[in-house]
């Protein structure tokens, strides 16, 4: 099998996931045969982001607990070196070669030694433009890097697809979070709406008072965000609610 | 509203013709550095613009804002002739399969310096439904490696074709995107415009201006 049909290969399992640790773990697998062994992706959050929001900018992170706990708690992020450089500028670039283009102070030069304590000698980071203009920082580290171009590349490539599938998932799960609930009987009315019954018919069908199955469907419209009752059961019927 | 022309039916129009080659030199040879394109009279034109080429425009406020080029992967396309090394194995082919060139959003209609922008989107949308009327659902395209993660959140499923290169300027990687009813839906979302993108027809007469 060539080196490329390996990559696919990788892409089209994590493009399976179904988890966003899931294509964590998956990403991972194949960036430690390059040595590099922790993972962390998100967008770059502005200088002085407090803290408890830091963690909205995570999208993948697989970090050891306590190195990600110092760096939320010494607020690293306004002076690793890596988000500055992708800040002026958002191209590839190895950790150490990041600290020497910003000029890293030695307070940026800490958070590496910081992270040398994990383990986290050197990494990679590149970033990914999401489509509302966002820059997206991948950043894997590990011992001593050295990639040739292809083995770059193979990296890249596996890490675009798995941040491209984790925000998927965290798409899917927000709606999910967001879905609008209809009762059982807002439900109902609204299956014998979609059959062109009118709230008299219906009331007389589910053998309660026409006020009241005229109540369901408003609440369904409201709820379904529609501006008539054709488009609540068109709503209704995309969404899976009648069919 | 995005205009789909044929070659001969853009050279039966001396102005559409004109700034749709004026576009492109300035985007892909002065802008990206693409100096085998450079011609004296600033007008892009290569081997692929034959009659089988089909020319997307998007026209706004009376002039050319945006613009694309289709192929047919049937005959000869950059991929197989001028981008080989961008693929690593056997380049998809066959009537359902097109390759999306010159892609480019006139200066002035960009928006931000990361986002795509109004022009930007709907040229994606116009593809996407000029290939839904001919019975096409994959275009190959060659863009940064960055692009790859916006397809991915427009739903199309993409595959890519080869490794990322070095290009002028930029990193290129090949790669195959298939679309559906799904990606139309999802593009018209983001885009928050529902209605159709593609006219057909001409376009008005569009004011004649000098390459810049």
């Amino acid at each position: 099998m060539s080196d490329f049909d390996k990559t696919l290969e990788y892409i089209d399992q994590i493009q399976a996931a179904s988890t966003p640790d899931e294509v964590c773990g998956r990403l991972l697998s194949v960036t430690r045969e390059f040595g590099l062994t922790a993972l962390m992706a998100g967008t770059v959050p502005d200088p002085g982001t407090p803290a408890e929001d830091q963690q909205g900018h995570v999208l993948l992170c697989d970090w050891p607990t306590e190195w990600l706990e110092r760096y939320v708690a010494r607020n690293y992020v306004d002076h690793d070196p890596l988000v500055k450089f992708m800040k002026r500028k958002p191209a590839p670039v190895k950790w150490l070669e990041a600290a020497d283009a910003v000029g890293a102070d030695e307070f940026g030069r800490r958070v590496y030694g910081d992270a040398g304590e994990f383990d986290l000698h050197d990494g990679m980071a590149f970033p990914l433009i999401t489509l509302d203009g966002k820059v997206m920082m991948v950043s894997l580290g590990g011992s001593v890097i050295d990639l040739s171009p292809a083995e770059f590349g193979i990296i890249s490539l596996a890490s675009t697809y798995a941040i491209g599938r984790a925000m998927q998932l965290h798409a899917r799960i927000e709606t999910i979070e967001h879905r609008i609930e209809l009762t059982h009987r807002e439900r109902e009315c609204m299956q014998w709406a979609a059959m062109g019954k009118s709230e008299w018919e219906i009331s007389q069908i589910l053998g309660i008072s026409e006020h009241t199955s005229e109540k369901h469907l408003l609440n369904a419209k409201a709820k379904l965000g529609a501006v008539n009752r054709v488009q609540a059961v068109a709503e209704a019927i995309r969404l899976g609610y009648i069919s | 509203m995005i205009y789909s022309l044929t070659t001969s039916e853009l050279m039966g129009r001396p102005d559409l013709w004109q700034a749709v080659h004026a576009l492109r030199h300035q985007i892909f040879v002065e802008e990206m550095g693409w100096e085998d394109l450079r011609r004296p009279d600033g007008l892009e034109v290569d081997q692929f613009d034959h009659e089988e080429a089909q020319h997307h425009l998007a026209i706004r406020n009376g002039e050319l804002a945006g613009y694309q080029r289709m192929l047919p992967t049937t005959r000869p396309h950059l991929l197989t002739d001028v981008l080989q090394d961008l693929c690593e194995g056997p380049s998809p082919k066959g009537r359902r399969v097109w390759e999306l060139t010159r892609y480019a959003v006139a200066p002035h209609y960009r928006e931000g310096r990361w986002g795509v922008s109004s022009v930007g989107s709907e040229l994606v949308a116009g593809f996407i439904e000029w290939g839904m009327e001919r019975d096409i659902d994959q275009v190959i395209i060659e863009f940064e490696p960055m692009w790859v993660l916006r397809a991915l959140q427009l739903h199309f499923l993409a595959r890519p074709l080869g490794y990322q290169r070095t290009y002028g300027r930029q990193q290129v990687v090949a790669t195959l995107l298939t679309f559906t009813d799904d990606t139309l839906r999802t593009v018209r979302a983001k885009r928050d415009h529902q209605a159709p993108v593609l006219q057909h027809g001409y376009p008005d007469l569009i004011g004649l201006k000098k390459a810049s």
